[in-house]
């Protein structure tokens, strides 16, 4: 593909022009991206060019709905492209077992790094994969909608979060399915990523301490009972708006204001006021279950370098230069997702992160939040969830689709064995 | 300057090239690699090695396969014969020259200019048990809301529909070249001997119509086996598996669980099973004169 890719450039006349000075120092680096918003990438790619000119970053945005099937295939082929690619952190063992990721341990300061951050680029005492972000959750509420069913708002204190029995109840008054008004919903309705943490809440484990069994994890009692609650949201408290798996969606019914509570990531403080900058909205911490303990979700995107790429002193310089404090603060600018840097941590406490918003994100982040489960097969575990969640969700009987999800998953973890 | 047949011999075959090189990197090949590769396995580390049966064995203890062949099957046992008669019925339709007639065989064939992809999105928006149009129209007649694709029930029978909007108008096309290739005389000595349109049809018109009808059939059939975009964006097999397609699984298997081997073998199991639908609706239809 890279050679293809080469030969347009090169019989194009136009090219023949433009790489006449670039030429003799021209280092082609194949990035592989996530689709987010150009502005949210070209930023961070530009200061790259401005630092290092004689490199030419080609950058590829892949929509999040297809990136992992995208680095599954370009990766599998063996071959030295993608040189870089973006790595959903609890994927890294998985690519570790398959060969995808080159060992970064001499090339990165263990010390600089948040202590979730690094343990989910690890595998074996290894770091994998350059921790770039992480993630949280937080319980965003339309303010309008609340004062109109007559709601007093949720506080912003982790010690008074709601649970989410108060959640459904304060939900019940403000949805109007007919009328196409919600009460709440899941900004990644679909994803285990933003689900799991029910079950955990009610202190169900996900998988085995090894990684490599789902049954009698998956379909547990308590996991059970976790995700019937989140059936009811959509089948008997009504609450939730079935079939909108889509997050571009869930966010939009929230940001044009036809859901009065939202979970929702940190770097929706920028993209709600960005995108509907009308919407009155406020912020509180996500709910738990009153018989069980607060869990948030975490983890979030790292950069990996492809063992095979023909780049390797050009794809160390750009993790270099990605894992520096000024890249990552222009991150968090463009993006906020939680700093893995303490240095960023300790050097925006008095401005980015004195918001209340990102008071609540950092207690979460050291006293609630919980990986996804630990496994080589996250991929396939993922998946095979997403799909038992999306039918949970239609009305299928619980105890039945979480039992088959955790055969199904049993047998795809079954190579890994 | 021989002009002997041996030494002109390369020319058609040059002239041949382009399309037998085209037929053999995109269709042949390819066939070759799924039926080679689902005796194959890769390991972790990219590396295949020799699997023997072991694919095919793994799927036939795979209840989900097998809910997927049932799914498959049913599937094509409806939309197959639906949609010949549904295009038959839209080619006498139009096939008469009248008013309006050019703008309805525009508008049958319309939908095929649309991308699967597209028509997907469209369906699915309109669809929509809340917030799509027709929902609301139907909610509007005072009658109940339908789930769609969102009812274990309906989303196969729905995704046949969406299927045969955009489909039928193309078969359309060719069944009406059929109707055209019929010399008149045949209709006007029935018509003589006092047939009526019923008998014209029946003892005319379809026993005439036997090869293009099982053009259709059997090109139909191939496609909808393969029927794929659909489920990939609106239902991703489900609900409970009731749309879960075997280009679906196979699609899984290769790139939700990085199984390539079973992904092989299960579009290798594919192009058998087409093939024997080809072969039986090839004998069903067959004319007299061709046995």
């Amino acid at each position: 593909m890279a050679t293809r890719r080469a030969l347009f450039s090169c019989t194009a006349g136009l090219a023949l022009l433009a790489s006449a000075s670039a030429w003799a120092q021209d280092t082609p680096l194949n990035v592989l991206w996530m689709g987010w918003p150009e502005e949210q990438v070209e930023p961070l790619m530009d200061a790259f060019r401005e630092a290092q000119p004689d490199i030419t970053l080609n950058v590829e945005r892949i929509p999040f709905a297809q990136i992992f099937q995208t680095i599954e295939v370009r990766l599998n082929a063996r071959g030295g492209d993608p040189d870089i690619f973006i790595v959903d952190s609890p994927l890294t063992a998985s690519y570790v077992a398959r060969g995808y990721l080159l060992d970064l341990t001499p090339h990165l300061d263990a010390s600089r790094f948040t202590k979730a951050a690094l343990a989910a680029a690890t595998v074996d005492d290894k770091i994998y994969s350059a921790p770039f972000g992480s993630s949280s959750a937080l319980l965003f509420y339309n303010k309008t909608l609340l004062e109109e069913a007559g709601i007093e708002p949720p506080s912003t204190d982790p010690a008074e979060r709601w649970t989410w029995a108060q959640l459904v109840e304060a939900a019940e008054k403000i949805a109007k399915p007919d009328q196409g008004i919600w009460g709440f919903v899941f900004e990644q309705a679909e994803r285990p990523y933003q689900l799991l943490p029910l079950p955990m809440s009610l202190g169900a484990e996900m998988i085995s301490p090894d990684g490599l069994t789902a049954t009698g994890y998956v379909d547990s009692p308590k996991s059970v009972e976790a995700f019937q609650f989140y059936q009811d949201l959509y089948q008997t408290n009504q609450v939730s708006p079935p079939g909108v798996f889509d997050n571009n969606l869930t966010f939009e019914l929230f940001g044009t204001g036809k859901v009065g509570f939202f979970v929702g990531n940190p770097y929706d403080l920028v993209n709600l006021p960005t995108k509907y900058p009308d919407l009155e909205w406020g912020l509180a911490p996500h709910p738990y279950f009153a018989d069980g303990t607060p869990v948030t979700p975490t983890g979030a995107w790292h950069i990996g370098v492809n063992p095979n790429t023909d780049q390797m002193d050009a794809a160390l310089t750009f993790i270099d230069f990605m894992m520096q404090d000024d890249t990552q603060r222009l991150w968090l600018k463009i993006r906020p997702y939680p700093p893995v840097l303490e240095a960023v941590w300790e050097a925006e406490a008095d401005t980015t992160f004195a918001d209340p918003g990102w008071a609540i994100v950092r207690h979460e982040l050291t006293e609630t939040a919980r990986s996804r489960p630990a496994t080589p097969g996250w991929r396939e575990y993922e998946d095979i969830m997403r799909l038992a969640i999306r039918d949970i969700q239609t009305g299928a009987d619980v105890q039945a689709t979480l039992t088959a999800a955790a055969e199904r998953t049993d047998r795809e973890l079954a190579k890994y064995r | 300057m021989g002009n002997g047949i041996r030494e002109r011999g390369w020319i058609p075959l040059l002239f041949l090239a382009p399309a037998l090189i085209g037929l053999i990197v995109f269709r042949l090949a390819p066939i070759g690699i799924a039926i080679v590769g689902g005796f194959l396995q890769q390991t972790l580390r990219g590396e295949t090695v020799f699997a023997g049966l072991a694919n095919y064995l793994d799927l036939a203890t795979d209840p989900v396969f097998w809910n997927s062949v049932r799914v498959t099957l049913l599937f094509n046992v409806l939309i197959n014969p639906f949609q010949v008669v549904v295009a038959l019925g839209l080619a006498l339709l139009v096939f008469r020259p009248g008013p309006g007639v050019t703008f309805f065989r525009a508008a049958y064939f319309l939908p095929m200019c649309v991308s699967l992809a597209i028509v997907s999105v469209l369906w699915n928006i309109l669809l929509d048990t809340q917030l799509g149009p027709v929902n609301g129209l139907l909610s509007a007649l005072g009658l109940e809301r339908q789930p769609f694709f969102r009812s274990e029930s309906q989303a196969l029978l729905t995704m046949i529909g969406i299927a045969s909007w955009k489909g039928c108008g193309y078969w359309m096309m060719f069944l009406l070249a059929g109707l055209y290739a019929i010399p008149d005389d045949f209709h006007e000595a029935a018509r003589i001997d006092g047939a009526n349109a019923w008998q014209r049809f029946r003892y005319v018109t379809l026993p005439l119509m036997r090869r293009p009808i099982l053009f259709v059939l059997i090109a139909d059939t191939a496609i909808n086996f393969l029927f794929f975009a659909p489920v990939y964006i609106i239902t991703n097999g489900g609900p409970a598996g009731a749309t879960d397609l075997l280009m679906f699984q196979a699609y899984q298997s290769a790139f939700a669980y990085l199984n390539h081997g079973r992904s092989l073998a299960i579009s290798t199991i594919l192009l058998v099973v087409i093939a024997i639908f080809a072969m039986v609706e090839f004998r069903l239809f067959r004319s007299p004169s061709d046995a």
